[in-house]
């Protein structure tokens, strides 16, 4: 079984970071590291296969640096990686991604396609099902539990309030990915560099048969403007030692149970 | 064509109360400009739910059945599709749900609409539709805009808005379409979560714990606290997953949805999926090490401290 | 008679011709046996990799060194002098004894043959026989203390209870082990005591009289008082045969019973590496693409399966292991000995009909994976602190320290380690430091101070300050960090910091098994040292010493490294930092496990604390046998494993036992915050406090500058 993991290497934004006067973010604040959700999808295609004469792609949409996130995936077991980027998807939406994502599944031809449900930094939670739309795959979102008999998935589908919704669908099929769905492996420095020797395909859009303007037209949103929440509802910060703020805390749960 | 469909959402034969929200939402943007609000009610038993979506403001409820009882991913995308191809509305609101993540995206993509998730604000202006989305995990906030889209569709974060109010005159339309053979996936069953010892919905007081938490022992360690306190015991996603904590316990999206009388939270960041199912309580008070955490935000008071350092304090406290 | 006029005794007293052919021949079978065992490991050795082995050059002195530690026998008698003693019994008995026999030998069957005349007779014999008297003695006295000690004083140590499965498990194991200690001693006690009631019967039947030269033979001859000669003369042969057949038998059993250890723990005395735990094994290049570490016992170099070959079970290192103390399922011992059956199971061993000629019955071949539920825990693994308490305290130089590390590196390469040690690898990996902080960051606890520190990226210093994960990030410790720099400034020392080029060190690292992550976190620091112009490197923290000092020179990376207990003495002794009145504080001190057993640091921060005028009471455990806080080998970020209690809080309680101690000093980052925390959780806060001896120091200069201002 072919699957197709997309994967994204998210921002984290610093403690103390400063917002530039136009409003954008410097790249100097920001910390890279691979998704939580899809260091989970990457670990259930990997048990997927297990034993099986398939194989395991991930691919991204991003810049070099995100080649380092691409070679843990490979040092943990998957077999091709495939980095797909052009300077004008910086700060592309989760549209957009689907649409290059899209345009190498169609290359590719996967039986599965796992994403994660969501990144940490964005949580658009968009990314996978609007991959299956533009692919026009069969999807589940919010997957937590995936069992295989020949070509027909048993999934379970987390609901809010811990439901859990059992449901079938057949191959090939997209689904998104939740934490907790498994344990995922450790890559070792050692195989991280071992992967070395796997291959990793570097893309333009061209090379996908995509150009900016195609792309930039699936985007579903413009950001006008980034700033810092106006703390209207912030709240009233306890200062002090531990001592302090904890004589505090216990006054206020107080006077709030005997309100 | 213009106005807002509001799309509603319903469970095991109720009304999802994100659904008055959204119409609270809609109305909102609908008297800036934005047009008529009609809500769409996609569901084998839609008739149901139309007497409680008929709030002040709503022109229009569609009641749109579909052949297969329960909720199907491929099939509301597909009567969604159609309503969209019908109707050509400049905004469409769904939540931020589960069930909205299974097909949303999906018609966003395939219809080319302007689209945003997890939204937390929505105004129409003079360059029609506005809307507010976190950035960097909720530490900034984006403005966005939707040029050149003719219909955009949100999805908007459960709790973010008021929900509707009063009772309307809405119209009611029964919306055929033909739907039969579009679901992709067979439903099995549903499984309730396990009910464990407690009901952390029916708590006063809960101690909620969360990432801060590094391993089981301190699990242990702070239930004593919360039992000292006259507290319940409950956590964030992060600790369930790890298996350090019962299912049953946990508060958010996936979890609970709770509104205790106070509400403690130490070493909870206040993801977004977290917030969602405890920004309702009455009093909260959130002690974490990073003073950007977003839970600060929903927090009446917050302290920048070690959680165990505060653990310890508030034993004694409490003695 | 007549012999007796000679001074000498008769060998093979009227012994028929056909008996003495019988007597050769048994002998020879017995060599024969020896060689035999002795084959068997050294073919399950032959296909080893032979890593870590000395050069022919160092060969000589390696066994000079380890020829002298054994006739000095410090080590056996290290913090158990009763066993030191009888052991030395047993030893130098042994060897007298068997030196004797050689000496018979030779004299009855190279020299009589010869040269018509042996030369076991006269004042030689006496003196042999004087010397055999007193030193067989001895050995029976050797003998006797170390039964007395199995039967009666039953120390913890050797009760062969395993830590780390239920009884059921090992006690067959255990039992065959017991059994195996008793036949040994008691080989060797009825050996011995045959031997004197041998020379008993001949005293009786010939009154030699010089008794005094052997009082041993001359006591047991009372026995016989009154005694026809025809029956002893019966006794004579029959004990005679008695005692030979034993012997012969026993040197025939060495290589296959506990005796072995009389060869093996010797050799593993010459091969041992001096920096055991110190400087833990490099991957050698040609080796990159080969999964790290140990899976299989083909996976084990000649040294270290000679190691479990040479342990004698003492319990030495089961006793001072942390975690075994403090309930986690991990005994040094008992993964040495887990190992070693699982290699005299699996490996290729001589086999049938001489293994065929010796040539190696080759089945068995690699074996399984060595972890497992039948064979070492991976728990076990997990629960080592790499302290190197065992390592130091072993007599016969075992790594059991480092073959666990290797254990680890292939535990971790196959995705078998904690949830927690995992995330936090992968931010060192991200972000340089344990923390998981933006590196950017790794400076900012300098803000705080009043002046600037110089960035030894950018210009030449003297001391270049290598600050360490904890020191940087850790709030607690960035106190003492701060006060560190103070007090440098105070010095006018010329020093700086790389600022966010520093990377975590490593050690940790590498001793969580991550030897990737170190190659690389090596390679980013040395590159960076290297770029820097400096005299030396100092830091407060002792498991970045310990790389940096040990590890480094490996990777072509060598600096003089100082730690900053050191620096501070210097500090004082040049009288660049002036203390004013003593401090007059009672104190106890905690050796950290980095500076002290793995860098000898033991001097200096005693030296500190009596120059600030602090009393110094010693916790019983201190200097080489200090115990673990419990962080070491990168469990400082492994979620808790359980256990009766946390290390840090055994030693705690160890140091509320002393009496008025009111302060706990440590000089390591890692002991501020696991200490700070023990007390906490121990609920002694009001009765000890934590202080790092720089915070001590720098609170005895404020005194003196008070001192000096009035």
């Amino acid at each position: 079984m072919k699957i197709l993991v997309p994967v994204k290497q998210v921002a984290s934004l610093d403690e103390d970071f400063v917002l530039g006067e136009d409003g954008a973010v410097s790249s100097q604040d920001l910390d890279w590291q691979l998704n939580e959700w899809d260091s989970f999808s990457l670990e259930a295609a990997l048990q997927l296969n297990e034993g099986e004469d398939g194989e395991v792609v991930a691919v991204t949409v991003g810049d070099e640096q995100v080649e380092q996130n691409l070679r843990s995936c490979l040092a943990k077991g998957a077999d091709r990686a495939i980095r797909v980027w052009d300077d004008s998807l910086r700060g592309a939406d989760a549209l957009a991604i689907a649409s290059v994502l899209a345009a190498v599944a169609r290359s590719e031809q996967p039986d599965l396609v796992l994403c994660g449900v969501q990144s940490s930094d964005a949580v658009e939670s968009a990314t996978g099902v609007a991959l299956a739309g533009l692919l026009d795959l069969a999807h589940v979102a919010v997957v937590t539990g995936i069992e295989r008999a020949g070509e027909r998935l048993t999934v379970q589908r987390e609901l809010e309030g811990g439901v859990v919704e059992l449901l079938g669908v057949s191959l090939p099929c997209l689904l998104t990915v939740q934490t907790g769905i498994n344990e995922p492996r450790y890559a070792s420095l050692r195989a991280i560099k071992q992967a070395s020797a796997k291959p990793l395909d570097v893309s333009s859009l061209a090379d996908v048969g995509l150009d900016a303007g195609t792309v930039a037209a699936h985007a579903g949103s413009h950001t006008t403007q980034l700033h810092e929440p106006t703390l209207t509802a912030g709240a009233t910060m306890i200062e002090g030692g531990t001592a302090e703020i904890a004589a505090r805390i216990a006054e206020i749960v107080k006077g709030a149970m005997s309100a | 064509m213009s106005g807002v469909i509001v799309l509603g959402e319903a469970r095991r034969g109720e009304l999802r109360p994100v659904s008055l929200e959204l119409i609270g939402a809609a109305r909102a943007i609908s008297e800036q400009g934005a047009g008529p609000v009609t809500v769409a009610l996609i569901a084998a038993d839609a008739e149901t739910y139309v007497e409680q979506v008929n709030r002040l403001g709503v022109q229009e409820v569609l009641v749109v059945p579909t052949p297969q009882p329960q909720f199907e991913a491929h099939v509301t995308q597909a009567a969604l599709e159609a309503l969209i191809e019908q109707r050509r509305p400049s905004v469409v609101l769904a939540g931020h749900t589960i069930d909205s993540l299974g097909f949303a995206p999906a018609v966003a993509a395939r219809g080319g609409l302007g689209f945003a998730s997890n939204v937390t604000g929505a105004s129409w202006g003079e360059q029609g539709l506005r809307a507010q989305r976190g950035a960097y995990g909720e530490k900034l906030i984006a403005e966005l805009d939707f040029p050149d889209k003719q219909t955009v569709l949100l999805l908007l974060r459960p709790g973010a808005f008021a929900p509707a109010e009063g009772s309307g005159s809405a119209s009611i339309e029964r919306v055929e379409l033909d739907l039969a053979g579009r679901a992709r996936t067979e439903h099995l069953e549903l499984r309730d979560p396990p009910t464990g010892d407690v009901d952390i919905t029916k708590a006063d007081f809960l101690l909620s714990i969360g990432r801060g938490v590094e391993d089981e022992d301190q699990v242990a360690e702070l239930e004593r606290l919360a039992e000292r306190m006259g507290a319940t015991l409950s956590a964030s996603r992060p600790l369930v997953d790890a298996g350090w904590i019962d299912a049953a316990r946990q508060v958010g999206q996936s979890g609970k949805t709770v509104t205790p009388k106070v509400y403690l939270a130490l070493g909870i960041s206040g993801a977004v999926q977290h917030l969602v199912g405890m920004s309702k309580a009455q009093t909260i008070v959130a002690v974490n090490s990073d003073h950007e955490a977003p839970i600060f935000g929903v927090a009446q008071f917050g302290a920048v401290a070690d959680m165990f350092e505060v653990a310890a304090e508030l034993e004694r406290q409490f003695e | 008679m007549l012999l007796a006029a000679v001074k000498s005794r008769p060998i093979m007293w009227h012994m028929p011709v056909g008996l003495q052919v019988l007597w050769y021949a048994l002998a020879g079978i017995s060599v024969a046996v020896f060689f035999y065992g002795l084959a068997r490991p050294l073919l399950r050795y032959r296909s080893a990799p032979r890593t870590g082995l000395p050069g022919a050059r160092e060969l000589p002195a390696r066994i000079w060194r380890a020829t002298r530690a054994l006739y000095a026998h410090a080590a056996i008698a290290r913090r158990d002098r009763y066993a030191g003693w009888a052991h030395r019994g047993i030893f130098y008995g042994w060897v007298a004894l068997a030196i004797g026999t050689v000496i018979v030998g030779l004299s009855h069957d190279i020299a009589a043959p010869l040269f018509g005349h042996g030369f076991y007779d006269g004042d030689f014999y006496l003196a042999c026989k004087a010397v055999l008297n007193a030193l067989g003695t001895a050995l029976i006295a050797g003998l006797l203390a170390m039964m007395l000690r199995r039967a009666v004083l039953r120390p913890g140590k050797l009760d062969y209870a395993r830590p780390d499965r239920p009884p059921e498990q090992y006690e067959r194991q255990a039992h065959a082990y017991r059994v195996g200690d008793w036949v040994f001693v008691g080989t060797l006690l009825a050996i011995a005591l045959t031997g004197y009631v041998l020379e008993g019967v001949r005293i009786a039947m010939e009154h030699p009289g010089y008794d005094g030269f052997q009082f041993g033979g001359w006591l047991t001859a009372q026995l016989f008082e009154g005694a026809g000669q025809i029956t002893l003369a019966a006794w004579r042969h029959g004990l005679w045969w008695f005692h030979g057949l034993l012997a012969i038998t026993f040197v025939a059993s060495i290589p296959f019973t506990k005796a072995a250890h009389m060869l093996s723990s010797y050799a593993s005395m010459i091969l041992r590496d001096p920096l055991a735990g110190k400087r833990l094994r490099k991957i050698e290049p040609e080796l990159a693409l080969d999964p790290a570490g140990y899976g299989t016992l083909a996976d084990f170099p000649l040294v270290h399966l000679l190691q479990l070959d040479a342990c004698t079970k003492c319990g030495r290192c089961h006793e001072v292991c942390p975690a075994r103390a403090t309930g986690r399922p991990l005994s040094p011992r008992d993964v040495v000995l887990e190992l070693r059956e699982q290699a005299r199971a699996e490996l290729p061993d001589v086999g049938g009909v001489l293994g065929q000629l010796l040539g190696g019955s080759g089945d068995g071949g690699e074996g399984g994976p060595v972890i497992g539920s039948d064979g070492v825990h991976a728990d076990s693994v997990w629960s080592c602190m790499q302290c190197n308490a065992c390592v130091e305290i072993c007599p016969v130089g075992i790594e059991q320290a480092p073959i666990i590390n290797q254990l680890r590196r292939r535990l971790l390469e196959d995705g078998e380690l904690d949830g927690g040690l995992q995330s936090t690898l992968q931010a060192i990996h991200k972000s340089g430091n344990s923390f998981g902080q933006n590196r950017r960051s790794r400076g900012k606890w300098t803000a705080e101070l009043d002046f600037e520190i110089k960035d030894a990226r950018k210009e030449p210093v003297e001391l270049l300050w290598f600050v360490g994960d904890y020191a940087s990030f850790d709030p607690r410790s960035q106190r003492v960090t701060r006060a560190l720099a103070r007090l440098m400034h105070e010095a006018d020392l010329d020093f700086g910091i790389l600022y966010e080029g520093e990377r975590n060190a490593g050690n940790d690292v590498r001793r969580a098994g991550e030897e990737g992550l170190f190659e690389s976190l090596v390679e980013a620091n040395a590159q960076l040292l290297g770029e820097c112009e400096f005299q030396r490197i100092v830091t407060s923290d002792p498991h970045s010493l310990n790389t940096l000092r040990n590890e480094y020179p490996e990777f072509g990376a060598s600096f003089t490294v100082t730690h900053h207990t050191e620096l501070l003495l210097e500090l004082l002794r040049g009288e660049r930092l002036r203390p004013g009145e003593p401090l007059g504080y009672r104190v106890t001190y905690h050796d950290p496990c980095y500076l002290g057993r793995h860098n000898g640091g033991y001097d200096a921060p005693r030296r500190l604390l009596e120059l600030i005028g602090c009393e110094l009471v010693e916790m019983p455990r201190n200097r080489d046998n200090s115990f673990c806080c419990g962080a070491g080998g990168g469990q400082i970020w492994i979620a808790e494993q359980g256990g009766d209690e946390r290390p840090s809080e055994n030693r705690i309680r160890e140091a509320l036992e002393l009496d008025g101690v009111e302060l706990f000093v440590v000089s390591c980052p890692k002991d501020v915050t696991m200490y700070e925390d023990a007390i906490k959780t121990t609920g002694s806060g009001e009765r000890l406090q934590l202080r790092e001896l720089t915070e001590l120091l720098e609170e005895a200069l404020v005194r003196g500058a008070v001192g000096a201002g009035t």
